[in-house]
C-alpha cells in the first residue's frame, strides 16, 4: 500500500511537472492575457489605505471604503473617503467598458458643494487620485493594446516568474514598455518596470503581499516608486470581501450624495 | 675698493635669479592649478540666514532660474507648423542631460483646467498637432480661456509663445549657454527664435566680460608702459618698475592656485590694485635716485643705491605695510571671495615692496645705473619749478582749497546715503545689445524674465488650505502686480480660484477664493485626480505648511525689486496675525542681499582699516597728529568715490564696490611718502617754506608720475565695448586722482598748518601769520 502511495505520488508530481513544461511553452501574449482575465469574483469591497510618500519623506495617508462589481462587459466602483477629515465623505465613482476605446465615466461628490460632478480624463495615463498609479497601472490596460514578448523565466522572491516585455502600440503613449515578472500559476504580477517616453526607467510596482481570499488572489501591498521623482504610493488592503452580493443601488449618483 | 664691489654684484645677481626662479615656479603653479570660477553661488555666503532659508526653500518647491524660448510668427502661431516646432522644441530641450524632463514648460506640456457643463477636467492643450480649422480655432479659444495660460504662455496678441527650460545653477556652462542658443536657432524661420532668462544673462556676461578684457588688458598695459617711459625717460626703469607689478600679480595668483583657491570675478581687481600701488614704489624710487643723481651727477652706483635705499627703505615700508593691513581689513567680509581678495592683494603688496626693495637696486648693481637723456636737467628745472608754484599757491590759495574740500565732504556725506549697488546682470549690457532688447521684448509681451519668491510658512499643518490665508495671498498678488515693475504673480490661490470658477460653470463671479477649509481641501483632492499635482508642490508643501509666490518681474535691477519687495513687506504683519511668516527666497533676491552685504562690508572694512591706519602711522611717526593728517588722502577719496555715485546716482557693482580699496592703497601711499619727505626736509632745514617746496618737488612729483601712470593706463577702459569695463576704468582713475589732489592739497594744507616738525612754533605761527 505504502509503496502504491508512493508510486502514485511521484506520478503526480511528474504530471504536475509535465504541465507546467507545457506551460512555459506559452507567449508573453497568453501570459498577459492570463493576469488580466485573472478571475477576481464578481464583486468586492475593502478597506484602502493610500499612503503617499514624497522624496523629503513626508507622508499623506488617506483612508477609503470602496466597492465594485463586475457586469461583464463594464465594471463599476465606488470610493468613499473615510480620512483626513477635511475631504471625508467625498465619494468617487468609476465605471469602466470593456469596449476598446470607450473612456471611463467618472464622477465625484465633493460634500462641501454639496454637488455630484463629471470629471472626464482624457486618458487612462492619468494618475489615479494623486499617486504614483495610472489606472492603467491599476489593471485597466487591455493587453491587446501592447505586444508582449517573453524575455526570460526567473525566480523572484522565491517564486517563478515570467518575464514579459510589453510595448504599446500606440505611438506617444506615457511609457515606452514596460516590463512584468508574472508568478506561474498564480498569474500575479509581482514587479513591473516602467520606461518613459524616452526608454529611462520611470516606476517600479512591487507586490508586497498578496494572500487567497475566499479562492481568489488578492494583492494586498503594493508600492509603486517613481524613481525620477523619488516619489511612492503605497496601497495596503483590508478586511477584503468577495462575492458578497453588492447591490446595483451601490453605484448610483444617489449613493454618492448619501455616504456610508 | 673691488672687492665690494663684486661682492654687492654677486649679492644682486643672486638675489634677481633667486626671484626668478621662485616666479617661474608661482607661474607654473598658476598656468597650471587656476581655475575660473563662474557658478556665482560659489561666491554666496552659505551659513547667512536669508541663504540658509532661501536655498531651502529652492529645494523644497523646486525653484530655479528659467532660460525663456520666444517662438514668434508674425501671422500668429494657431497653424500646425509652429505648433509642431513648439512640440519638437519642448521635446528637444526634455532631452538635453542638463534638463529635467518635468523642468520644461510651454504650451504643449501645460494642462488646461476647464469647465464642463457638469464638470470638471484637466486635459492637455494638444499632445497630436491640431491640423484642422476647428480644432486650432478651438485651442485658440482654450488658451484664450485660461488666464493661467493666456499671457503668461502665450501673448495677448497671439502671435508669441513661451517655452520655459528651468534649470540647476551647477549645470550651467559656456557649452550648454552655445547649445541653447544653437538649438533655437535651428528652429528658426519663418518663426523668429529669442532666447531670454537669468542663466542666459549670466552666460553672456560670463562669455563676454572676460573676451572684452582679453583685448583691453594689452592696450592698459601698453599705455601704461609708455606714460611711464613718458615719466622715467629710461626703458630699463620702466621695465624693472612694470617687472615689480609683473611679478608681484604672479606671486599672488601662484600662491592662490597653492592653496588651491579659484579665481573669483572680484579677484581680477587683484592685479588693478596691484598696478595702482604696485607702480608707485618703482616711481618714488627711481625718482629719488634722479633726484640724488641730479645732485651729485659723478655718484658711482653702489653709492646712488645705497642713498636710494636708505631714504626710501622707510617709507616703502611704511605704506606697504599699512596698505596691507588695510586690505587684511577685508577678512572681517562676509563674502570668501572677498576675505580672499582681501588677503591675496595685502600679500601681494608686500611682494610688491621686496621685490622693490631687492630687484630694483639689484637691477641698477648688475646693469648699471639708468642712462641719463641729454634734454633731462632742462625737464627736471622745469619740473621743480612747477613744484614750487604749486606749493607756494596752495598756501597762497588755501582758503579756496579748505572751502572746496568741505562742501566736497558735505557732498559726500549726502552722496553717500544714496550709494546703492545695483546687483543687475542686465544693466551691464549696453541698452542697444542684443540681450537687452530681447529682454525687453519679452517683457512687454509677458510676466516678466525675472522671478522673486515670496516663501510663506506656517507651523500648523493644512494653514493654506484655510480661505482667510488663501485671500490674504490673492490680495497682496493683485497689489503687487499694480506696480509696473511686476507682470504677474502666481500661487496656489489662482488654482483655487481657477477650480471654483469651473467647478460654478465657468461663472466669473467664482472666480474667488473658495469659501471654507473643507472645500479647498475637496478642491485639491480633486485637482490631484484630474491633474498633476506634481505643479502644486511648485506651489505649496505636502503637509500645506508653507507655500511659494511667484512674482515675476520684469527688471533685475536693485532698486526695482526692491519697490516690490516695499509692497511684499506691508503684508507682513497681517500675515504674522494669522501665524504665518514671510521671507524670499531665489536667486534675485540672495543677489540683492550679497550686493547689500558687500557694500556693508566695504564700508565696515573702510572704517576699521582707517582706524588701523590712524593707529600704524601715529606710532610710525610717533605722533598722533600724523595719524589723522595721514588719513586725510584716504577719506577724501572713500567719501568722493562713495558720495559722487550717490549724488549721480549711478549704482555701484559687486565688483565695482571693490575699488574704493584703491582709496586705502593709494592714500596711504600718497600720505606717507610725502609726511616722511616733509619731515626729513623739516628736520633738516627748519625751514618751513623751503620744506614744502622740497617736499613739493621730491614727492609731489613721484605722486604725480604715479597717478598720470595708472589713470592714463585705466582711461583706456573707458573705450572698452562692455559697459562694466568702462566704470572701472573710470573709477580707478578718479580714485587715483582724487588721492593725489587730496595729498597735495587739503594734506599738505594741514600738514603746513599743523607745525609738526618745526620746533618753533611761536616763531613759525608769528610767520604763518605774516603770510
Amino acid at each position: 500500500m505504502k509503496l502504491v502511495k508512493i508510486l502514485l505520488m511521484t506520478m503526480l508530481v511528474t504530471v504536475i511537472g509535465f504541465e507546467s513544461q507545457a506551460q512555459e511553452k506559452l507567449t508573453g501574449q497568453q501570459i498577459i492575457e492570463n493576469v488580466y482575465y485573472r478571475e477576481t469574483g464578481n464583486d468586492a469591497t475593502s478597506d484602502l489605505t493610500m499612503t503617499l510618500i514624497n522624496s523629503r519623506g513626508s507622508e499623506r495617508v488617506r483612508e477609503i471604503k470602496q466597492f465594485s462589481k463586475d457586469y461583464g462587459k463594464e465594471e463599476k466602483s465606488i470610493m468613499f473617503f473615510l480620512s483626513p477629515a477635511d475631504v471625508r465623505n467625498t465619494s468617487f465613482m468609476n465605471w469602466s467598458y470593456d469596449q476598446a476605446g470607450r473612456d471611463d465615466d467618472q464622477w465625484i461628490y465633493l460634500p462641501a458643494l454639496k454637488k455630484v460632478k463629471r470629471i472626464s480624463s482624457d486618458s487612462k495615463s492619468d494618475y489615479f487620485m494623486g499617486s504614483d498609479f495610472t489606472y492603467d497601472d491599476l489593471g485597466d490596460r487591455h493587453p491587446s493594446e501592447d505586444t508582449h514578448k517573453l524575455l526570460r523565466e526567473e525566480k523572484l522572491n522565491g517564486e517563478d516568474c515570467y518575464v514579459v516585455e510589453s510595448i504599446p502600440k500606440e505611438k506617444g503613449y506615457m511609457y515606452s514598455r514596460t516590463v512584468t515578472w508574472v508568478i506561474k500559476d498564480k498569474w500575479i504580477g509581482m514587479k513591473k518596470e516602467f520606461y518613459d517616453e524616452d526608454g529611462d526607467h520611470l516606476k517600479t510596482l512591487s507586490v508586497e503581499k498578496y494572500d487567497k481570499i475566499d479562492g481568489y488572489w488578492v494583492i494586498l501591498h503594493s508600492e509603486m516608486h517613481n524613481v525620477q521623482k523619488d516619489h511612492r504610493t503605497i496601497m495596503n488592503l483590508k478586511n477584503v470581501q468577495i462575492n458578497i452580493g453588492i447591490d446595483d443601488g451601490m453605484f448610483t449618483e444617489r449613493m454618492m450624495k448619501r455616504g456610508l | 675698493m673691488k672687492c665690494p664691489k663684486n661682492k654687492h654684484l654677486i649679492w644682486s645677481a643672486a638675489a634677481l635669479v633667486m626671484i626668478l626662479i621662485v616666479t617661474a615656479f608661482f607661474f607654473d603653479r598658476m598656468v597650471e592649478n587656476s581655475r575660473m570660477e563662474t557658478d556665482l553661488d560659489e561666491y554666496m555666503p552659505y551659513d547667512h540666514p536669508a541663504f540658509i532659508f532661501s536655498d531651502q526653500a529652492e529645494d523644497m518647491f523646486n525653484i530655479k532660474d528659467g532660460i525663456l524660448i520666444a517662438v514668434e510668427n508674425k501671422g500668429g502661431i494657431y497653424n500646425p507648423a509652429t505648433l509642431k516646432k513648439i512640440k519638437d522644441l519642448t521635446r528637444a530641450l526634455q532631452q538635453m542631460k542638463e534638463i529635467h524632463k518635468d523642468d520644461v514648460t510651454s504650451l504643449y506640456t501645460a494642462e488646461n483646467i476647464v469647465g464642463t457643463e457638469e464638470g470638471l477636467d484637466v486635459k492637455d492643450f494638444y499632445s497630436s498637432i491640431p491640423k484642422t480649422e476647428d480644432a486650432l480655432q478651438k485651442l485658440r479659444d482654450d488658451v484664450r480661456n485660461n488666464e493661467m495660460v493666456y499671457k503668461r504662455l502665450v501673448s495677448e496678441n497671439e502671435e508669441i509663445t513661451l517655452i520655459v527650460a528651468e534649470i540647476a545653477d551647477d549645470v550651467f556652462t559656456i557649452e550648454f549657454y552655445h547649445e541653447i542658443l544653437d538649438l533655437a536657432k535651428s528652429y528658426e524661420g519663418p518663426e523668429i527664435l529669442h532666447v531670454a532668462g537669468v542663466p542666459i544673462v549670466e552666460g553672456t556676461l560670463a562669455y563676454l566680460a572676460p573676451k572684452d578684457m582679453m583685448i583691453m588688458v594689452p592696450i592698459v598695459i601698453a599705455v601704461i608702459i609708455l606714460v611711464l617711459y613718458f615719466v622715467m625717460r629710461s626703458v630699463r626703469n620702466t621695465i624693472f618698475t612694470l617687472l615689480v607689478v609683473l611679478f608681484s600679480t604672479i606671486w599672488a595668483f601662484g600662491l592662490m592656485a597653492v592653496f588651491g583657491i579659484p579665481i573669483y570675478s572680484v579677484s581680477t581687481m587683484i592685479p588693478v590694485m596691484l598696478i595702482a600701488i604696485g607702480v608707485a614704489d618703482g616711481i618714488h624710487l627711481y625718482s629719488h635716485l634722479d633726484l640724488f643723481l641730479f645732485e651729485h651727477p659723478n655718484a658711482n652706483k653702489i653709492d646712488a643705491v645705497k642713498d636710494m635705499i636708505k631714504g626710501m627703505w622707510k617709507p616703502i615700508a611704511m605704506t606697504s605695510v599699512t596698505t596691507a593691513i588695510g586690505f587684511i581689513s577685508l577678512l572681517t567680509s562676509d563674502v570668501y571671495p572677498i576675505k580672499y581678495f582681501g588677503v591675496f592683494t595685502a600679500f601681494g603688496v608686500m611682494m610688491a615692496m621686496v621685490f622693490s626693495l631687492v630687484l630694483i637696486p639689484a637691477a641698477i648693481i648688475v646693469f648699471g645705473l639708468p642712462r641719463r637723456k641729454a634734454h633731462k636737467e632742462k625737464s627736471k628745472e622745469e619740473s621743480g619749478e612747477l613744484a614750487y608754484k604749486f606749493a607756494d599757491g596752495a598756501v597762497k590759495f588755501k582758503a579756496l582749497v579748505i572751502s572746496v574740500t568741505a562742501i566736497i565732504i558735505v557732498a559726500s556725506i549726502i552722496g553717500i546715503n544714496e550709494v546703492w549697488i545695483n546687483s543687475s546682470f542686465l544693466d551691464k549690457f549696453e541698452k542697444d545689445s542684443d540681450i537687452v532688447l530681447t529682454d525687453a521684448f519679452i517683457n512687454q509681451h509677458f510676466g516678466g524674465t525675472n522671478t522673486i519668491n515670496v516663501i510663506l510658512d506656517s507651523e500648523e499643518y493644512d494653514k493654506f488650505k484655510d480661505p482667510d490665508v488663501q485671500r490674504l495671498i490673492d490680495k497682496m498678488q493683485s497689489d503687487v502686480e499694480s506696480i509696473d515693475v511686476v507682470g504677474n504673480s502666481f500661487s496656489l490661490a489662482d488654482y483655487l480660484k481657477r477650480m471654483n470658477k469651473v467647478m460654478h460653470a465657468d461663472d466669473e463671479a467664482y472666480n474667488i477664493i473658495p469659501g471654507s477649509h473643507d472645500l479647498i481641501a475637496q478642491y485639491l483632492l480633486l485637482y490631484e485626480m484630474s491633474g498633476d499635482p506634481e505643479n502644486l508642490w511648485k506651489v505649496v508643501d505636502y503637509d500645506y505648511k508653507q507655500a511659494n509666490v511667484n512674482v515675476q518681474l520684469k527688471s533685475d535691477n536693485s532698486k526695482e525689486i526692491n519697490r516690490a519687495i516695499e509692497i511684499l513687506e506691508k503684508y507682513r504683519s497681517e500675515f504674522s496675525d494669522l501665524g504665518v511668516n514671510l521671507n524670499y527666497a531665489g536667486s534675485g533676491y540672495k543677489a540683492l542681499i550679497f550686493s547689500d552685504l558687500i557694500l556693508e562690508g566695504q564700508i565696515k572694512s573702510l572704517l576699521i582699516s582707517l582706524l588701523l591706519i590712524i593707529i600704524l602711522l601715529s606710532l610710525m611717526f610717533r605722533k598722533l597728529s600724523i595719524g589723522f593728517i595721514g588719513s586725510i588722502p584716504i577719506v577724501i577719496t572713500a567719501a568722493i568715490s562713495f558720495g559722487l555715485m550717490g549724488l549721480l546716482d549711478i549704482p555701484l557693482s559687486t565688483t565695482t564696490a571693490l575699488i574704493s580699496s584703491i582709496a586705502v592703497g593709494i592714500g596711504i601711499d600718497y600720505a606717507v611718502h610725502f609726511i616722511e619727505r616733509y619731515k626729513i626736509y623739516a628736520l633738516e632745514s627748519g625751514d618751513k617754506s623751503l620744506t614744502i617746496k622740497e617736499t613739493m618737488h621730491h614727492s609731489g612729483r613721484a605722486i604725480s608720475f604715479n597717478a598720470m601712470v595708472v589713470i592714463a593706463g585705466f582711461l583706456v577702459l573707458l573705450f572698452s565695448v562692455f559697459p562694466p569695463n568702462r566704470s572701472l576704468g573710470a573709477l580707478v582713475s578718479l580714485n587715483m586722482f582724487t588721492s593725489f589732489l587730496g595729498t597735495v592739497t587739503i594734506m599738505f594744507l594741514v600738514l603746513y598748518k599743523s607745525n609738526v616738525y618745526f620746533k618753533k612754533k611761536n616763531s613759525a605761527k608769528h610767520k604763518d601769520g605774516n603770510n
